[in-house]
């Protein structure tokens, strides 16, 4: 005790020690790297939570050790999807791994489930102080995240995966060209005929140079399928893939065609349309030509019958003109009497 | 845009040669001691091309001037030669039809065949014929050139609906020229006639 106030040559450091001892006793049973966190802050708890916390402590590092161990096979795994050889495929140590990996994040997602139910309900008990409540949270929040990250890399291997498995599919059915090829046609008729480019010419050359019919040439004509995976072998395979082009050619050919006579009558009906408006436009017009001559037939009418009248006075007239001259007879009678 | 040769033939799995079920060709373009040589030569390739084409499969070949489609449905093969202009595609709808009659009227009694059937079959001899024009045999052909002759007289309606308008617009306009003028007639008829005291 004195060696410890005075300038000494030792440190008693025994409390140390004992904390020390304390904390890799609690942390040794879970022997992982990921433990060394969660082991280390809690040196000053009290010892009443002690057991508890150490509880808490044991459960979080058993989930972080087996996140770690699921994110190795997760790795081991996404290298093994990524070999993409067609003949050496793992598909059932890559099955197995898949469902071992799946297994494993489901019962991971229910111990951090039920650690942190077990978090709530100390919480709820004991008075526990703010620090090891934001500990604890935060330790569950590490472990969530770690978790989700593994779950994506999971997804993402699957992803991966399954575009490997389309890949080799479509390079197996070339090389050996069975009937299933129906499973390939409709992706060769989703792709849009409208983008359909010209026929590559320079591409039939190389197949027709080394194509190993004996009596005749095989051309392959129209070849616009920009599908191909690259070829690895030689002439019976590329003989059988030009059958595969060809037959979906001849399909995309009678789709075209489909397509074409569906377009033509659209144009048909557009101008079909067209021809209605401008009817209907024409019909109008004579609609108000047909009123013109209305009008003009009523002024030609009433104009004859005035043309009648005036005919009718101009000839009546002379009845007024003998009755005039008669009054002026009778003028000039009285003024002859005046006179004479 | 000619056929000049029809086959039908039994496709043997793969060693043996396939058996001629039916044979029509029109070789009257050739010359008269040409004619047997280029029925061996039909015979020859069609069976060539018939034993290299795998079941639920089209072929084209392209041999010398000839076009050689093949259609093999189940062991049950049709090929047909054509010259360069004929459009695939109603070669194959062709070949597709001949295999349909052929399955329609002898049933399943090809599959026993083991030699060369040297009966003709009429209905491919007239089918040569009909089809020698494409469009016969390809509906699609057919409906689309029915159609684009539609659409030409269509466009003819429509610049003779176009000129009607035309017509009818100068017709408008004389004809209310006319109506203006007859009521100034119609007016001055009535200025006329209305002062009738002057003489």
């Amino acid at each position: 005790m004195q060696a410890r106030h005075g300038h000494s040559s030792y440190r008693d450091r025994t409390d140390e020690f004992f904390g020390v001892v304390e904390t890799l006793r609690r942390s040794i049973a879970p022997a992982a790297a990921n433990n060394v966190p969660y082991g280390g802050g809690r040196r000053e708890d009290p010892r009443s939570t002690a057991v508890m916390q150490s509880e808490f402590n044991k459960r979080a590092s058993v989930i972080g050790l087996a996140i770690h161990q699921t994110s190795q096979k997760l790795s081991k795994l996404a290298q093994l999807a990524k070999r993409s050889s067609v003949f050496d495929d793992p598909t059932r140590e890559i099955g197995e791994l898949t469902a071992v990996i799946k297994q494993e994040i489901s019962g991971l997602n229910t111990a951090l489930l039920d650690l942190q139910a077990v978090r709530n309900s100390h919480n709820d008990e004991r008075n526990i102080s703010r620090d090891t409540t934001t500990h604890s949270a935060t330790v569950v929040d590490d472990l969530k995240n770690r978790l989700m990250d593994t779950t994506k890399e999971f997804k993402d291997v699957l992803t991966l995966r399954t575009e490997n498995m389309k890949i080799h599919e479509n390079r197996r059915q070339r090389f050996t060209n069975n009937p299933s090829k129906e499973s390939t046609n409709p992706f060769v008729r989703q792709r849009p005929l409208a983008s359909k480019p010209a026929p590559s010419q320079p591409a039939p050359l190389p197949w027709a140079n080394s194509s190993s019919s004996s009596s005749s040439q095989l051309v392959p004509r129209r070849q616009g399928e920009a599908e191909s995976s690259p070829l690895l072998q030689q002439s019976q395979q590329q003989q059988q893939q030009q059958m595969v082009p060809l037959q979906d050619t001849y399909m995309e050919s009678r789709a075209e065609a489909l397509h074409n006579v569906e377009s033509t009558i659209h144009e048909l009906s557009n101008i079909f349309t067209q021809l209605a408006t401008m009817v209907s436009q024409q019909g109008e017009i004579a609609i108000r030509i047909d009123q013109n001559m209305e009008d003009t037939l009523a002024n030609v009418e009433g104009a004859q019958s005035q043309l009648a009248r005036y005919l009718n006075s101009i000839s009546s007239n002379r009845w007024l003109m003998i009755k005039i001259f008669f009054v002026l007879i009778a003028f000039l009678m009285v003024f002859l009497f005046f006179v004479a | 845009m000619k056929i000049t040769a029809l086959l039908v033939l039994k496709a043997a799995p793969e060693t043996s040669d396939p058996v001629i079920l039916a044979n029509a060709s029109d070789v009257s373009h050739f010359g008269y001691f040409q004619r047997s040589s280029v029925k061996e030569f039909v015979v020859f390739v069609g069976r060539t091309v018939a034993s290299r084409t795998p079941p639920s499969q089209r072929q084209s070949v392209q041999h010398e001037e000839y076009k050689v489609h093949a259609y093999n449905r189940n062991g049950l093969c049709a090929v047909g030669f054509m010259d360069d202009h004929y459009p695939v595609r109603s070669a194959f709808s062709l070949l597709n039809q001949v295999i349909d009659e052929y399955q329609k009227s002898f049933g399943e009694s090809w599959k026993s065949a083991k030699e060369d059937s040297t009966q003709p079959w009429p209905y491919l001899a007239e089918a040569l014929t009909k089809f020698q024009d494409p469009a016969e045999a390809d509906k699609l052909l057919k409906i689309q050139r029915e159609l684009d002759e539609t659409k030409i007289i269509l466009h003819k309606t429509i610049d003779s609906v176009l000129a009607r308008g035309e017509k009818l617009d100068s017709l408008v306009e004389k004809s209310s020229d006319l109506s203006m003028a007859s009521q100034m007639f119609y007016k001055q008829a009535k200025k006329t006639n209305s002062c009738c005291t002057i003489l």
